[in-house]
């Protein structure tokens, strides 16, 4: 077996195991939706002033959701040692992570179909428009929420206070990818296209994600292997 | 012997920045457009490069730890890391502090101030973590790997806050284009070397901390297998 | 001399030096604290080995 059908030996397990419990995906989905009904109450906005903070919107809301999914990738592993007998297996500790990794961005992007309609309706934003163009925007910022988190949720596995150090450590090194991802949401949402200023916005999330596939891809061998 | 050095290299400090702070305010003359308050630049800009000196120390010796496993690099890091932090907090107090006179705010989102503080965030993430890790090959292993990510993190940051949609306010960039009068590069350039006297005399005192830290754990676990 | 911008001046060179001095101070207690700890630890394992 490859390192790569070992990641979706792995990958396949996590949705399975997460699908019938829908544990994590539940507290996620609801907690988004949470926020968006909080930031109704918080801002009361006319609707240009409500297209200008929308992406910023949507992406505090994913980003969000995104810890609480992230959080539980390795967690989850823990109970009865099964992480070390997944390290022990022949699958390589880069499989292992790239698996919880696609098994987290899976699961981000079906919080994100829920609250994505549920935003629209509620702030009366018209995302259909450009929705192929949204759509790269939302699968390279997912993929860099996952991917950073994925990484950091192996880093804080056994810390103590797991919960609470996993998004003081996320959030800081999500900022350039969530600046880029809020930028062009935004633009998108008021019927801009992806040229121009908004195209080196999408290329700092190619960076962005390019960068930390590698590292933590590289990486990651000297985190689970202590 | 240690102590020697550390204790020489402070008072060199001491002695290299009085006669600085001499020159600075009692040889140069005001500022045409800032008066007297653009002095703050001989610490200020010093404080931002030594910072940046010391967290690239950091990231080369949390690199050498994960490939040796030896614990004194990861002293050097923590060390580097802490007296990196505490300059970045100087450089962002003392320029909101000049900003308030000349700006008239104490804050703007502009783009070096923005990095800088994703800087200290980054890095203060790092010596959060490091506390709630206790076996001590892991707590060396993590914090090194959040010290890379960290590093990899500030190029974006800078790549995203020059997105078009951020604005700036602050200085040009005098040092590249040779726009600082003569008069004042000498001191500027002391003012360089005098923060990183300091700075270097502080890592040096964290280090030797660190080591005996560690000699502590090792006593501790032989008083226990007794 | 433009009296204000020599106050910011002042305000600006103090809180620089108060950060320094108050990092000093953390290392300074940190070390009397590990200092304490390994003067006790070595005198118990002096004890055991007696």
């Amino acid at each position: 077996m490859s390192g790569l059908q070992a990641a979706w030996a792995i990958a396949r397990k996590d949705l399975r195991t997460e699908l019938r419990t829908k544990e994590s995906i539940n507290a996620a989905a609801s907690f988004a939706l949470v926020i968006l009904v909080l930031f109704s109450f918080a801002f009361d906005l006319g609707r240009e002033e409500l297209y200008a903070i929308s992406g910023g919107l949507l992406w505090l809301v994913y980003s969000f959701a995104g810890a609480l999914i992230v959080n539980r990738g390795f967690a989850r592993e823990v109970p009865n040692d099964c992480l070390d007998v997944l390290l022990a297996s022949p699958a390589p500790a880069w499989s292992l992570f790239v698996g919880k990794a696609v098994s987290a961005f899976f699961l981000l992007m079906i919080v994100e179909a829920i609250s994505l309609p549920v935003f629209g309706l509620f702030y009366n934003i018209r995302w259909m428009q450009n929705f192929p163009q949204l759509l790269v925007v939302i699968l390279l910022a997912t993929w860099g929420i996952t991917v950073v988190g994925t990484a950091f949720s192996a880093v804080t596995v056994n810390v103590r206070l797991r919960e609470l150090m996993l998004p003081v450590l996320l959030y800081p090194v999500l900022i350039p990818l969530l600046i880029g991802a809020m930028g062009t949401t935004t633009a998108l949402f008021a019927g801009e296209s992806l040229a121009g200023d908004n195209a080196s916005s999408l290329r700092l999330l190619v960076g962005f994600d390019a960068i930390y596939t590698a590292l933590a891809v590289y990486l990651i061998e000297y985190v689970l292997i202590v | 012997m240690r102590e020697k050095a550390t204790y020489l290299l402070a008072l060199l400090a001491a002695v290299v920045m009085i006669g600085n702070l001499h020159t600075i305010f009692t040889q140069l003359p005001d500022e045409a457009m800032q008066g007297a308050v653009y002095r703050i630049i001989f610490v200020h800009v010093p404080a931002a490069i030594n910072a940046d000196i010391f967290f690239t120390i950091a990231l080369v010796t949390a690199i050498l730890f994960l490939a040796t496993k030896k614990f004194i690099y990861d002293s050097v890091t923590v060390a580097c890391v802490e007296v990196g932090a505490m300059l970045t907090l100087f450089n962002l107090v003392t320029g909101s502090i000049w900003g308030r006179n000349q700006w008239g705010i104490w804050w703007a989102w502009d783009l070096r101030m923005t990095g800088q503080l994703m800087c200290f965030l980054l890095y203060m993430g790092y010596l959060l973590v490091r506390p709630a890790i206790s076996e001590p090959t892991q707590r060396a292993t993590m914090s090194s790997i959040v010290a890379i990510f960290a590093y990899a993190d500030i190029p974006l940051v800078l790549m995203a806050i020059r997105l078009p949609n951020v604005r700036t306010q602050h200085p040009g960039p005098v040092l590249e284009t040779g726009g600082m009068a003569p008069a004042f590069r000498g001191p500027f350039a002391i003012g360089i070397l005098a923060m990183f006297l300091i700075s270097a005399a502080l890592v040096l005192v964290r280090l030797h901390q660190e080591t005996a830290q560690r000699e502590i754990d090792s006593l501790r676990r032989e008083v226990h297998a007794r | 001399m433009d009296i204000t911008n020599l106050t910011f001046l002042f305000y600006g060179y103090s809180a620089g030096w108060i950060i320094i001095t108050l990092f000093v101070l953390m290392l300074v207690a940190r070390g009397r604290k590990i200092d304490g700890e390994l003067a006790r630890l070595k005198a118990l394992v002096e004890d055991r080995e007696r």
